[in-house]
């Protein structure tokens, strides 16, 4: 009943680990990186580091570039499983920041084609990075308390907008050099000691809804941001992204810990796929609360009123 | 000789001459400045001041309307806050004054009591031992003895005395002043434009310098008058002319006559005689004509003749780069070609050069304001001797939708610009956010000491390295990264700051940024450190820590 495959592509961020622990299958993205030219993206920091990477990245941020799976790659992934009579829950990265979920659906009509009788169902995540890695957790571990293919693909799309973004990106220029941000006239680098503080949009852009001046003040801010908008926090999973921000992840965790005592605060490496897009300097925590609203205007109020007392 | 009313005229001939002395003593007031950095020096700011208000004002016989439109030109043109308080000393004169067409022993003694009344009201927090307490002792001591038939000359005599006396005393009122030895160097500059206004009485009547422009004049975009155009506005046309000995050359050279000729070729003229020297300024359609008619006196020491009509098109260009409307429009001051960028990028809409020693006047911002159209303006001042010509300018403009953030240093205007939400529609919000972008930031300014100094435990020499804590020297040696340091030390909450950054002056060498950057991290290895190229004169480093 409940034996189908939960897949999702490299933008989920969950390290072989995770992968092997909720049976996620990830199907690889592309990296090109310098002096290496297109390699398959990994999970693993093997040949350097994550400080290293995002070291290098920050110096030369054009010589990277990321390109999702494409429709072939989806098809020789899908292939085996549908030969094995397997449904498949196919969760991409947001269709807003990456062709993942054009690919898988072109790749899915082909396999149609071939295969009338296979069952794959495609989710636009909404989400990149660890939010959207956690979806897939969510996913996984609803099918292990056996509910169908049909009631997890459901619970996705229903509740994918639930899935929140807590923290900041502190170097704006790599988000936005790739579109990958909301935005119209915000000044895009390094501002020093400046948190802007960012939310998912509903097409998973982030969108920076305040800032703060400082890290405690940023902190004190998510914190309360946090409180108003999780549900039921003692029975989640709380993952934080870190792109080099690995101490500041660290302290957050604490906080969240305290705060909240969840069943567990995992602190997640953003890997190349993302990484690429993201730059250094991000660090939030993904969590499941109450829907986000279309225009953020709820969480802007929010961020807005908890800005406004910290100072 | 005993004067017992002056008109207008009497009274714009007085003022001429205040500003004349001042001048002469400009490089002396500029040096009371007790602190070692040459930034906004009083003399310089009072010059331009009161030099902008004569430039301003209309001639008139009505002594009150002389003084009005003098005033007007004053507060616009006010720099530094020595400038301000200057400024709204005569606005307070004329006020008082403004139904006198004619000045008598009582009007002067009731202008000069509401000149220092106002000049205190403008302040938020009066400083005793500044121009603030001359203009109010100089007064209050001789009211009772101004009579209906005392002279013009004797009050005014008596009140320089009597600021004299003041003036002296300033150094036991500000400890600053008494420190460093000197005393308050716009309350020395106020009483010199009185003792010039006194000596013109006498008849003893010098000859102003040539003002420095008030701004420096954008680059002319010289498309601007093409094939097409039409020309109506003729050539700003200004020469000074040395009349010559040489019996080729016409001697029977005449003030009167010269100018009465000028009058056939134009208009705004402006005629300044200095010995053999004759300084010209005219609006005219045919140049060719006036300096063949000037030359026949001598030959031109410089010339300098600019179209009109380029500039009347592009003030119509602005006008037109207007139109695009913002919510928010942010002006801020800063020094330095990369400040300036910084600035611009930041999403400054107007950035003007606060220039060196020339702070900025309420003029060039109330001409940002006109510049922008938005609904609601913040202005940076980014210096504490700028925010209160920003925010006289406000005044002036009448616009009550201008905030002025009052940013002490670039670094807390960096701050601002940083919290701000250029996406969000909530103005309230930006505004508030960029509030609170100044707040609890220590700004470090290192620089090497212009002159001698000593306040306190603090003394330098001129060239010694040092560093100041906001607007107070905190350390002196040899090694500027020591200044910096031992400066950081000071800052009562050190551990607790999170981010430093430090904008480089020009001509400080690159490499120093590393080895700025080991030495601090090696401290504070907690701390966050940015450095921008900021290219501002005077402070080889700007650093900003919160």
């Amino acid at each position: 009943m409940n034996d189908y495959i939960i897949m999702a592509d490299a933008g989920c961020d969950l390290s072989a680990e995770f992968q092997e622990k909720y049976d996620v299958k990830v199907i690889n993205g592309h990296l090109v990186l310098p002096g290496k030219g297109d390699v398959p993206s990994f999970m693993k920091w093997e040949d350097t580091t994550l400080e290293q990477f995002y070291a290098d990245l920050k110096k030369n941020p054009s010589d990277y570039a990321t390109a999702p799976p494409n429709t072939t790659e989806y098809e020789n992934f899908f292939e085996p499983f549908v030969k094995e009579g397997k449904a498949i829950i196919c969760v991409t990265i947001s269709s807003t920041m990456s062709g993942s979920f054009d690919f898988a659906t072109a790749a899915r009509k082909n396999i149609l084609a071939k295969y009338p009788d296979a069952k794959i169902e495609l989710i636009d995540s909404m989400r990149f990075g660890p939010g959207f890695g956690l979806m897939v957790v969510h996913a996984s571990i609803l099918r292990s308390q056996g509910k169908s293919f049909e009631e997890v693909s459901q619970y996705l799309v229903k509740n994918r907008n639930r899935f929140h973004q807590a923290g900041w990106l502190d170097d704006l220029s790599f988000v936005a050099k790739k579109g990958r941000l909301t935005h119209s006239k915000a000044f895009f680098g390094t501002l020093a000691g400046i948190k802007p503080i960012g939310e998912f949009d509903s097409g998973g852009m982030t969108t920076v809804l305040g800032k703060a001046k400082g890290a405690k003040a940023a902190y004190a801010v998510l914190l309360k941001y946090i409180e108003a908008t999780i549900e039921n926090p003692e029975e989640q999973y709380i993952f934080i992204a870190q792109s080099s921000r690995y101490p500041q992840a660290e302290a957050y965790k604490k906080m969240l810990e305290e705060k909240f005592s969840p069943k567990g605060v995992f602190i997640i490496d953003v890997f190349p796929f993302c990484g690429i897009n993201v730059g250094p300097g991000l660090m939030a925590a993904y969590y499941m609360g109450k829907p986000i609203s279309d225009d953020l205007s709820t969480e802007r109020e929010l961020i807005e009123r908890f800005i406004a007392e910290s100072k | 000789m005993s004067t017992r009313r002056i008109n207008g005229i009497h009274l714009e001939k007085m003022v001429k001459n205040g500003l004349a002395v001042l001048q002469r003593h400009e490089d002396e007031v500029n040096r009371l400045n007790v602190f070692p950095v040459p930034d906004g020096d009083t003399g310089t700011n009072m010059v331009l001041t009161l030099g902008n208000g004569i430039r301003y004002a209309k001639s008139s016989e009505d002594a009150g309307a002389y003084l009005r439109s003098l005033s007007d030109g004053m507060l616009l043109g006010a720099r530094g806050n020595s400038g301000v308080i200057l400024s709204q000393f005569f606005k307070g004169f004329a006020v008082e004054l403004t139904r006198s067409p004619l000045i008598g022993p009582g009007e002067l003694r009731n202008g000069l009591i509401r000149g220092y009344r106002c000049a205190y009201d403008a302040v938020v927090h009066p400083v005793e031992g500044t121009i603030l307490s001359v203009a109010r002792e100089g007064i209050e001591h001789i009211r009772t003895q101004i009579t209906r038939n005392s002279s013009i000359e004797s009050i005014l005599s008596m009140y320089i005395a009597e600021m004299r006396k003041t003036l002296s005393f300033t150094p036991e009122m500000l400890s600053v002043l008494k420190e460093a030895g000197v005393v308050d160097s716009g309350a020395y500059g106020f009483i010199l434009i009185f003792e010039g206004m006194l000596k013109c009485l006498y008849g003893e009547v010098i000859d102003p310098k040539e003002l420095p422009l008030p701004q420096t004049q954008p680059p002319v975009d010289l498309s601007l008058f093409n094939e097409n155009s039409e020309f109506s506005d003729g050539y700003c046309t200004e020469f000074i002319l040395q009349r010559l000995v040489n019996s080729k050359y016409r001697q029977d050279f005449n003030k009167d006559d010269f100018i009465a000729e000028l009058r056939f070729y134009g208009n705004s003229i402006a005629v300044v005689v200095d010995g053999t020297r004759v300084k010209v300024h005219i609006h005219t359609l045919y140049p060719a004509k006036v300096i063949a008619f000037a030359q026949q006196y001598g030959e031109f020491l410089t010339f300098k003749m600019d179209n009109m009509q380029v500039q009347h098109n592009e003030r119509d260009l602005i006008v037109e780069k207007k139109q695009e409307h913002k919510p928010l429009a942010v002006i801020a001051v800063v020094n330095g070609e990369g400040l300036h960028t910084l600035f611009s990028n930041l999403g400054c809409d107007i950035v003007i050069d606060g220039g060196t020693t020339m702070n900025t006047s309420s003029a060039e911002f109330v001409e940002a304001f006109s510049q922008v159209d938005a609904d609601a303006i913040v202005v940076l001042p980014n210096n504490p001797n700028i925010i209160l010509a920003a925010n006289q300018a406000v005044e002036l403009s009448k616009r009550k939708n201008v905030t002025v953030i009052e940013s002490r240093s670039v670094a807390q205007g960096y701050f601002a610009m940083a919290m701000d939400i250029p996406d969000s529609d909530d103005t309230a919000f930006r505004i508030s956010q960029m509030q609170s972008g100044i707040a609890d930031i220590a700004t470090i300014s290192q620089t090497v000491a212009s002159r001698d100094y000593s306040f306190h435990e603090i003394s330098c020499r001129k060239g010694d390295e040092i560093a100041l804590l906001d607007s107070e020297i905190v350390s002196v040696g040899y090694d500027y990264a020591k200044t910096i340091l031992d400066t950081m030390a000071v800052i009562e909450d050190i551990d607790d700051k999170e981010t430093c950054v430090l904008f480089r002056g020009i001509g400080v060498p690159e490499e120093r940024e590393q080895e700025l950057y080991e030495l601090l991290s090696a401290k504070y290895p907690m701390m966050d450190f940015e450095f921008i190229d900021g290219k501002q004169e005077i402070y080889h480093w700007i650093i900003g820590i919160t």
